[in-house]
């Protein structure tokens, strides 16, 4: 991420129009990698709100069953957790459904559920194979695979966002380190375990959805029960990226996010390392 | 290092010169596109919602339309489609010792049956070459073929599983020795005594295709863990095809109907998908 911005070269321009100094800017991402970046956002937003309801017709983190409620399911004992601490939540009507009427399509409702879950899988897998197409068209591909110093390089970020909020209040110059490439280290690696983690979801989906004709698949994840497992935490692999990935596009400002919509970034890099 | 960038090294981001004005403009356009395509996303993902969740968000209207329907549905069939494409009749399923074998809950959807049924029992046979209706009785079911042991998965639509093992005829045996009608494609297995949660009838049926009702691990079984079925498990006979989910596998089986169409099926009419190959 270099912050350079060339404001432009020679105008030299040989038509009789106001001299309009042209502007430089760098192709950041291809249009079928945009694309399916946008489309990711309902379709795992889906996946995920229909996998929770899923998840509730037989959890897979469940305890002896409370000889009071009868209750089973973690969920559930986080749910009346939550509303037995949280302000303004003690009247809450159904505590043990509070997990999954809020983060899932809601309790009881596992037909509707699949229903949606499969529609969105399938755009899923599509979606994955526009992402791919993309970065093999833009050769986006290049810029995501991990390299040998890119450990210390994370060492070296993750250093630089520790030291932020120190330099902000002690108002001390704090320069981001300097990279000559399109991501620095922490991007690439959770640039590159993302669509991982999305190879994975697909891989354990099948192996749970079709467990007798993939059984091969099912065996690699450690068998039925343990690909659900997977498949689950597979999720949250998403939902942890999400959340800083959204917040570090606010904090590094308008460019970045342009980018993803119009493809172009203003942030060129600086000639002395084009061609590296 | 600069010169042996090779396959795998990343190369410098292409830059373009152009006039700001043409940037500008294009980057509106870009802009309001994407602007259009979130509100259109969330509208139509939105109303893709179960009707359920949308009032519980709060929507009072009915967002049910037949487009919605159509689109859902035709997710489920295309999914159908290719489970019904990635059977294999030669393919098994894999088989467990019994060290590995696992608890199997009574499942019942509804109440559990009244074991009275069980000393009249017997299962009909419909749709036969020979035109006629057939009965068999438990004893002509179990001494006239021969008896398979089996220990594989029943997984649930639900997402649990249980190895068990069972023992009973092949379903292949029985339709060798009761050939359907020529055109039959499919099996109606359905079990009459059924309840539903209050206890009042409830016929559960199901359809399976002939092939999987011929494929050598589907099997009409008589026995779990070495004893005679209970009446939690579907005595005296239930349906056992591993290939497909457990709601396909009736229990306490009082019908076979050898049918060319498509027969209806209990968990399709409330929102399940029709095949169930797994």
């Amino acid at each position: 991420m270099s912050r350079s911005t060339n404001p432009g070269k020679e105008g030299a321009s040989t038509s009789t129009l106001p001299e309009q100094p042209r502007v430089l800017v760098a192709r950041r991402h291809h249009l079928l990698v945009r694309w399916s970046h946008w489309l990711n956002v309902p379709i795992l937003l889906g996946l995920v709100l229909s996998g929770i309801s899923i998840y509730w017709s037989s959890p897979i983190y469940q305890h002896k069953p409370d000889p009071r409620t009868g209750n089973f399911d973690v969920a559930a004992d986080i749910g009346v957790w939550i509303c037995a601490h949280m302000p303004g939540l003690h009247h809450y009507k159904n505590p043990p459904d509070w997990i999954y009427t809020h983060l899932s399509l809601g309790p009881g409702m596992l037909a509707s559920a699949l229903r949606l879950h499969w529609l969105c899988a399938y755009a899923f897998m599509l979606n994955g194979a526009v992402y791919v197409a993309g970065l093999i068209a833009g050769g986006g591909w290049r810029g995501l695979l991990p390299r040998r110093t890119d450990l210390f390089d994370a060492l070296r970020m993750f250093h630089y966002y520790v030291g932020v909020p120190f330099a902000k209040l002690a108002r001390r110059p704090w320069p981001h380190p300097s990279f000559n490439t399109k991501y620095n280290a922490l991007q690439r690696t959770a640039y590159f375990s993302v669509p991982l983690a999305g190879g994975l979801s697909v891989a354990t989906g099948w192996a749970v959805h079709k467990p007798m004709q993939f059984h091969w698949l099912a065996a690699i994840f450690g068998g039925f029960d343990t690909a659900r497992v997977w498949h689950f935490w597979l999720m949250w692999v998403f939902i942890l990226f999400v959340v800083p990935h959204v917040i570090l596009v606010f904090v590094d400002g308008w460019d970045t996010f342009r980018g993803m919509i119009t493809g172009w970034s203003s942030r060129v890099t600086p000639p002395e390392v084009q061609g590296q | 290092m600069n010169k042996t960038r090779g396959f795998f090294g990343e190369c410098a981001l292409q830059t373009l010169e152009v006039a700001p004005q043409v940037l500008r403009r294009r980057t509106r356009r870009d802009v309001l596109l994407f602007g259009a395509g979130a509100v259109a996303a969330l509208a139509g993902g939105g109303s893709l919602l179960p009707q359920d969740t949308l009032t519980r968000l709060g929507l009072r209207r009915n967002l049910n339309s037949p487009g919605k329907e159509w689109l859902l549905n035709r997710a489920i069939r295309i999914d159908d489609d290719v489970a019904e494409a990635l059977y294999s009749p030669g393919r098994t399923v894999p088989t467990y010792t019994k060290s590995q074998i696992t608890p199997l809950k009574n499942n019942y959807n509804g109440a559990t049956p009244d074991p009275g049924y069980i000393p009249g029992w017997h299962l009909t046979l419909d749709g036969l070459a020979s035109g006629v209706s057939g009965a068999v009785d438990i004893r002509t079911l179990i001494t006239r073929f021969s008896i398979h042991d089996q220990i594989t998965r029943l997984v649930c639509v639900e997402g649990w599983s249980a190895i068990a093992w069972w023992a009973g005829l092949r379903f292949d045996d029985l339709i060798r020795a009761y050939p359907p009608i020529s055109q039959a494609k499919w099996v109606r297995v359905e079990s009459s005594v059924n309840l539903d949660a209050s206890g009042n009838p409830d016929p559960y049926y199901v359809s399976i295709d002939l092939a999987t009702a011929r494929h050598p691990q589907t099997l009409l079984a008589t026995f779990l863990n070495g004893q005679a079925l209970t009446v939690e498990h579907g005595a005296p006979l239930r349906l056992l095809a591993p290939v497909k989910l457990g709601l396909k596998n009736v229990k306490a089986i009082t019908k076979l109907t050898y049918v060319a169409e498509e027969p209806k099926d209990y968990w399709a009419e409330r929102g399940y998908s029709r095949y169930d190959g797994i």
